[in-house]
């Protein structure tokens, strides 16, 4: 009956078998002092005449406790235990007196040890008790299941387990499937082309001026700006050493080094956002020149940056979505870097040639006519009174009209 | 317009089902080892993520782990060196990370330490919920290091054994260390980077006691029993002091039962940003 119990249990059950129910499938055995089976050689099979307090197993029960054997024999935290035909299949005792030679695995029967077992003493699936005058020179492990010390001693590690059985899988091993990689992957995209737009209108609204700024200073003078980015580029980890080391010079300074480091790379973060914003919003007002005349300044700001936005972090929704095709997702992958690198780099230019839009671009003075000095370089009179009025360019404009 | 709010769905959908779930694979270790012995032993306990606990058995045990992991993330270490006495316990080094899981995800261990033998303990946390209690200990020296952490430290008795340092070493962390004076420490050596520390150094005063306390940005409060005489050493450089009790004097703040009292806290601090409080209600 128990050994039924026990094959519907696993048949029921695919999952590794939790310590609960192998006790639930376990046969009471209580071991009476005179019931003690005499020394069991390694390896007895249930049913053999050294176990007696052993229990008869139907051939579908064995063959599940030795898939779970199998399963042990996998786990990480599994010790060596001898071929199957050698582990006692439904209990065993180590009497006193007698040294049985380990390792000494059972399973789904305790293993009681009465005498000494000369290495490790395993249980899988059930118990290892280790009984007044017994004694275990290596590890006493159960496997979903418990070593009880009742008197015995233990040499080496008292070690129980539960949970999963078996094999883990690497992260490695349990890959998404092709469709799940891509909605995470999209998903991810589109949170960042959120999050973008979130910020640009966060700028809108509380530092429009500064992003106007990096605009004008981008109209016009994209190849300028796109040079001053890479040039900001490379010079930020020199920029970021030679504050350090500005900095560490001085007792207090080396105290700010962290706090130093933290600003720099915020400085340089936000410059690079409000200039990707400014040419995300230059490109969006190039691809809608109309809106600017039908809608308020701030309201066309809003709707270019947007479509800016939605393009440039398009690209990366549309790689996003060829997940599932790994070739095709690396190609688009590599256009959304190399577009969005142009797009950052200059924007990055333009916020520190615009000093992060604080300063606008200076307009070009109208030319000075040339004012030849020499003829006028003659002394003034004593008297003071001047021979003839200096001509000026804007008095020689005035004639000319 | 139907479109767009089919567009719209769509991402929201997107972005509010959960992605592919990461399979997990949760496992409970319990390991123990037999005392054999009450030679002194090193220990050093390792512990990236989840909650933490540590305290001593009553048990005839070296040591007791229960750990509760995930398999695929952790790999659990429990060595015992009998013959250089330094046991290891506790998760691989490489699996001191935070995985960004909620509590009721997160892994948990639990370890009991033999009351009988010295100790020469070590405890590398990540970020964990940590509950150090050392009572029963007989502790020689403590280094705790813990990442970002809320970690508790008490000793609710003397510690049997004289401790030569006590060395807490915090990056932004909340700590809080109960009834230290029964540390048994000559030295006791706290260095945070960020948060908030509170050491109550109440206890069996058995000898005068040593506190270096370094504090980046956090506040610092120090409880101290009224009869124990106190000198405060502070550098600070954005700080404030809470001296109520305390009378400056030859560039220190000195309580004013330094002279009389029969045990003393001398107390070095050093803090940028934040407050050192030294509170004297007898706590």
């Amino acid at each position: 009956m128990h050994a039924g119990l026990f094959a519907l249990i696993l048949a029921v059950a695919p999952a590794p078998l939790t310590g609960r129910q192998t006790q639930a499938v376990q046969p009471a055995q209580p071991t009476p002092a005179g019931a003690r089976a005499v020394e069991a050689p390694p390896g007895s099979p249930l049913g053999s005449s050294s176990a007696p307090q052993a229990v008869a197993l139907s051939t579908q029960a064995l063959d599940s406790l030795r898939e779970l054997v199998s399963r042990f024999r996998r786990d990480p935290e599994a010790v060596q235990i001898p071929a199957d035909d050698a582990v006692a299949m439904g209990g065993r005792t180590i009497e006193a007196g007698t040294t049985v030679t380990g390792p000494v695995a059972v399973a789904g029967g305790p293993l009681h040890v009465f005498g000494t077992v000369n290495g490790d003493a395993v249980a899988i699936g059930t118990d290892v008790i280790v009984h007044a005058g017994g004694r275990v020179t290596g590890n006493a492990i159960a496997a979903l299941g418990q070593v009880t010390l009742d008197g015995g001693t233990v040499t080496g590690e008292i070690k129980q387990l539960s949970g999963a059985l078996g094999a883990i899988e690497t992260p490695a091993a349990v890959r998404e499937s092709p469709l799940d990689a891509t909605r995470h992957a999209v998903a991810l995209s589109v949170s960042w082309l959120v999050i973008l737009v979130l910020i640009g209108i966060g700028v809108l609204l509380f530092a429009a001026g500064y992003l106007d700024g990096v605009t004008e200073s981008l109209e016009g003078k994209f190849g300028r700006s796109f040079w001053a980015g890479i040039a900001a580029q490379l010079a930020l980890a020199p920029v970021l050493c030679l504050i350090i080391v500005a900095l560490a010079v001085t007792v207090l300074g080396i105290l700010l080094i962290p706090f130093a480091i933290v600003a720099f790379v915020l400085a340089v973060a936000g410059l690079v956002t409000i200039g990707f914003l400014a040419v995300a919003r230059i490109t969006g007002e190039s691809l809608a020149p109309s809106a600017a005349r039908r809608y308020h300044p701030r309201g066309a700001a809003l709707r270019a940056l947007v479509i800016g936005v939605t393009l440039y972090m398009g690209l990366w929704v549309l790689a996003s979505a060829f997940a599932w095709a790994p070739t095709v997702e690396l190609v688009l992958r590599g256009v959304a870097v190399a577009i969005t690198w142009v797009a950052a780099t200059a924007g990055l230019g333009a916020a520190v040639l615009s000093r992060g839009g604080t300063r606008r671009p200076t307009e070009t003075l109208p030319a000075v006519a040339a004012v030849n000095d020499l003829p006028w370089q003659t002394p003034t009179p004593v008297t003071g009174v001047v021979a003839a009025r200096r001509p000026t360019p804007s008095s020689s404009t005035t004639r000319e009209r | 317009m139907r479109s767009r709010h089919g567009v719209a769905l769509a991402v929201a959908a997107l972005g509010a089902s959960p992605g592919a779930g990461v399979a997990q694979s949760w496992r409970t270790l319990d390991v123990s080892r037999q005392l054999a012995d009450s030679a002194p032993t090193s220990v050093q306990v390792v512990y990236g993520t989840g909650s933490f606990g540590l305290r001593g058995t009553t048990s005839p045990l070296l040591y007791h782990m229960q750990l509760r992991y995930d398999g695929e993330r952790t790999k659990p270490r429990h060595s015992y060196d009998a013959a250089a006495r330094k046991l290891s316990l506790g998760v691989a080094d490489a699996d001191v990370k935070f995985s960004g899981r909620k509590d009721d995800e997160s892994g948990r261990l639990q370890v009991e330490l033999s009351r009988v033998m010295p100790l020469d303990l070590s405890l590398d946390l990540g970020a964990v919920d940590a509950d150090v209690d050392l009572t029963g200990l007989r502790v020689q020296r403590l280094r705790l290091q813990s990442g970002a952490s809320d970690a508790r430290l008490r000793f609710d008795s003397l510690n049997a054994t004289r401790m030569e340092l006590l060395d807490i070493s915090l990056g932004a962390a909340s700590f809080r260390g109960l009834r230290l004076a029964n540390a048994n420490a000559r030295e006791i050596r706290v260095d945070a980077g960020v948060g908030n520390v509170e050491l109550d150094m109440a206890g069996q005063w058995t000898q005068d006691i040593d506190l270096r306390v370094e504090v980046s940005l956090g506040i610092v409060t120090i409880h101290v029993p009224t009869d124990v005489g106190i000198r405060v050493a502070l550098q600070k450089v954005i700080a404030s002091f809470d001296h109520e009790g305390l009378e400056q004097r030859d560039g220190a703040w000195v309580s004013s039962n330094w002279e009389t009292a029969p045990r003393k806290l001398r107390i070095t601090a050093e803090t940028v940003l934040g407050k050192l409080t030294v509170d004297r209600t007898g706590r």
